[in-house]
């Protein structure tokens, strides 16, 4: 038990002593997740969107697929995207691979069926008198548009969320397409994963307590913006 | 002058299934008008065909002389519906009452906001900021009554609005759509099972029944005919097609 409570004590002082090595891997950890989730949103959410809210020819298809996609296999994504941004692969001219935007993009298309189904079940889960309401209070296409989006603001909300969960605790793809790489490509749960592995417990423990922290204070907050709006 | 509604041949399918068979109706303006019958007998089909939400399977709607076809955005701007079951934004109570008037780009929402709100009999000061889940049942109605009174519109339509109201609030509805004609010369059209409440305020009552217009029989034994027939013009299958 000892080795575990000095791991501890250790990992408060790699924290509160401002240690270099830990916070260069909770800055990566930061900054690929920021990037990936803008890009997970900024093209999961209206498409989304859209799948939910209108109907077209092949639409259950469509939906059939993004469902599969979210149970695809973390180590085939990481698999696949390395395939395209090696040196051989057909993107690999842009030196991509082991860089922080190789690990983002592996990262965005994990999130993205996440984001695309739960926002499209939110849309079509609305109330079904939500329309002909916008419709008879005089509200054109563009209105009813807009407020159909305000109307499932909670649902996106979940979506994101659930986005953010996977991207920031994901480490297969961050190990694959990252490669782990001290000051530039280590991320929170690839140091873990290392630290743990060379037997270091107390920065394993720092980065899980940073990794946790995280995670709690962003689920809270969108938590408490549901409570404001709902209780 | 033609009457503000036209329907002639006017039927309404869902599927297989026939609901509405109109061969000729015509609503004047200003008038109130009930829609009485059993349940399934029309009366919401007919609603929302008035209100412009569906088209109907076959025949045409003319509204102000014209047919609305292809023109629904333009006419709900004029014409709107009070549902059996309201639904409410997820937003306040003031928010709520303002959307129509926002959507329009109305000036001096506040105030209309609030005088609505009067008109339903809710304080704006104790209502206006409360969230769309904080009302009751009844309250929920009253709020969404307002965003219909709000709006001053030409045509209001009321699907059974007094269901599940308790006797004051049923008349304060009767007496805010009353005063929606007086101030604002309001076409209203309302349908209902409370017979003694539509009686009490509609100029005219027709019966729908198995999706056509009817005479009341035994079932309705309550009816008595209105004593100013006025000129709404329900003209059975018989005397329009010759």
């Amino acid at each position: 038990m000892n080795y575990i409570l000095d791991g501890l004590r250790q990992a408060l002082e790699l924290l509160f002593g401002g240690d270099p090595e830990t916070f260069s891997a909770v800055w990566t950890t930061l900054i690929v997740t920021l990037e990936a989730m803008a890009a997970t949103l900024l093209l999961g959410a209206p498409a989304g969107f859209m799948l939910g809210y209108t109907d077209f020819p092949g639409k259950r298809v469509i939906r059939l697929v993004v469902e599969t996609f979210l149970s695809f296999p973390t180590v085939v994504i990481g698999l696949v995207v390395y395939a395209f941004i090696s040196r051989r692969g057909p993107l690999g001219e842009l030196g991509l691979l082991f860089s922080v935007t190789g690990m983002a993009i592996g990262l965005t298309i994990l999130g993205l069926p996440i984001v695309i189904a739960l926002t499209a079940q939110a849309v079509e889960n609305l109330d079904s008198r939500l329309r002909p309401t916008l419709l008879t209070l005089g509200a054109g296409p563009r209105q009813v548009f807009f407020a159909t989006l305000g109307e499932a603001r909670f649902g996106l909300l979940l979506a994101a969320t659930a986005a953010f969960g996977r991207i920031f605790s994901e480490i297969g793809i961050s190990m694959m397409l990252g490669g782990n790489i001290k000051w530039s490509t280590r991320t929170i749960t690839t140091a873990i994963a290392l630290e743990t592995g060379k037997g270091e417990f107390a920065t394993g423990i720092a980065l899980g307590i940073v990794l946790m922290g995280i995670a709690f204070a962003v689920n809270l907050a969108a938590s408490a913006f549901r409570r404001r709006a709902v209780a | 002058m033609s009457a503000l509604y036209e329907l002639a041949g006017v039927v309404q399918r869902y599927g297989e299934r026939e609901v509405l068979r109109l061969d000729r109706l015509d609503i004047p303006e200003g008038v109130i008008l009930g829609l009485a019958g059993p349940n399934g007998g029309g009366k919401s089909t007919l609603l929302r065909l008035l209100a412009f939400l569906e088209a109907p399977a076959a025949g045409v709607i003319r509204y102000r002389g014209e047919p609305t076809f292809g023109r629904e955005y333009a006419l709900r701007g004029e014409v709107t519906c009070f549902p059996q079951e309201p639904y409410l934004l997820k937003r306040s109570v003031r928010a709520n009452v303002g959307y129509g008037l926002s959507v329009r780009g109305a000036p001096d929402v506040r105030s209309r906001v609030d005088a609505a709100l009067a008109l339903v009999g809710l304080d704006p000061g104790r209502f206006a900021g409360r969230m769309w889940h904080q009302l009751s049942g009844g309250e929920v109605k009253r709020v969404a009554l307002a965003a219909r009174l709000a709006l001053r519109p030409r045509v209001l339509l009321l699907d059974e609005p007094t269901a599940n109201l308790d006797r004051d609030s049923a008349e304060l509805v009767r007496r805010a759509v009353v005063a929606a004609r007086e101030e604002h010369g309001t076409t209203l059209v309302i349908s209902g099972h409370d017979q003694t409440w539509l009686r009490a305020i509609c100029d005219e009552i027709l019966w729908l029944r198995d999706g056509g217009l009817a005479t009341p029989t035994q079932e309705s034994g309550h009816f008595r005919p209105s004593q100013s027939p006025g000129d709404i013009q329900p003209v059975d299958s018989d005397r329009s097609n010759p």
